[in-house]
């Protein structure tokens, strides 16, 4: 049971609670809520927020791959899985992804929720610019992207 | 052929609109389309290094939303994105 989502920071936020609604099953024992927010200090530079951009589509297809490949490399197959990543600009403490998880079994549900995030961070195409106190701001590096298919 | 190179994360500094408009030649490969885009970047931002770096280190979407290779060759009119190095989360 897979939910995902791009949220547009202008027009609304990205709430636990609805995540909360999407993964709670009694047939779960273990519920995991991983958040992203937006940090005030990055490389000795005071962030004051961030800007993200996504191409949405290859976004929500890299979620659905993540997903599906749980499948096979970690053999969880009874599972829910919420994921949304914001777009737009975010404040400082602002959410900026949420990956909730349930699984049958703690150890499932640890390994599943590191398992999408580490994938998102390497293949989902994101972008973050960050502002500085000094009205300065820069886009971050980043890596290139990785896909199997190249 | 005319590609419209859709623009995301820091290409979005190449310019004011979501987008480019490009020619390039029929079988033209990824890489010509890569030193196309420099040719626009020596154009209107006097080679700024920083773009440049960009677009050398950015991989293409289709239309189909695939990351394409290097190999591929632009055969018909297109949409194209460029997907510079990526950092969400």
């Amino acid at each position: 049971m897979l939910h995902t989502k791009i949220v547009d920071s202008k027009k609304e936020k990205i709430l636990t609670s609805n995540a909360e609604k999407f993964i709670k099953d009694s047939k779960f024992g273990a519920s995991i809520y991983f958040l992203g927010t937006v940090r005030n200090i990055n490389d000795n530079k005071t962030v004051t927020g961030i800007t993200y951009d996504s191409h949405d589509e290859m976004v929500i297809k890299s979620f659905e791959e993540i997903y599906n490949e749980a499948d096979q490399k970690l053999d969880i197959k009874d599972k829910a899985v919420f994921i949304e990543h914001a777009k737009g600009y975010l404040k400082l403490g602002e959410i900026s992804i949420i990956i909730a998880v349930a699984c049958k079994h703690r150890d499932q549900a640890y390994v599943l929720s590191r398992y999408i995030i580490e994938e998102i961070k390497k293949r989902s195409p994101i972008w973050k610019k960050e502002h500085y106190e000094n009205e300065e701001s820069e886009w971050l590096k980043g890596n290139p992207i990785a896909n199997e298919k190249v | 052929m005319k590609i419209k190179l859709e623009l995301f994360g820091a290409s979005r500094d190449f310019s004011n609109k979501d987008h480019l408009e490009l020619n390039v030649k029929d079988q033209s490969s990824i890489d010509d389309l890569r030193n196309e885009i420099i040719k626009y970047i020596d154009k209107n931002f006097q080679g700024n290094e920083n773009f440049i770096k960009v677009v050398k280190s950015s991989a293409f979407c289709s239309e189909n939303n695939e990351i394409i290779s290097d190999n591929y060759k632009i055969t018909k009119d297109q949409k194209i994105g460029i997907i510079p190095p990526i950092g969400g989360g």
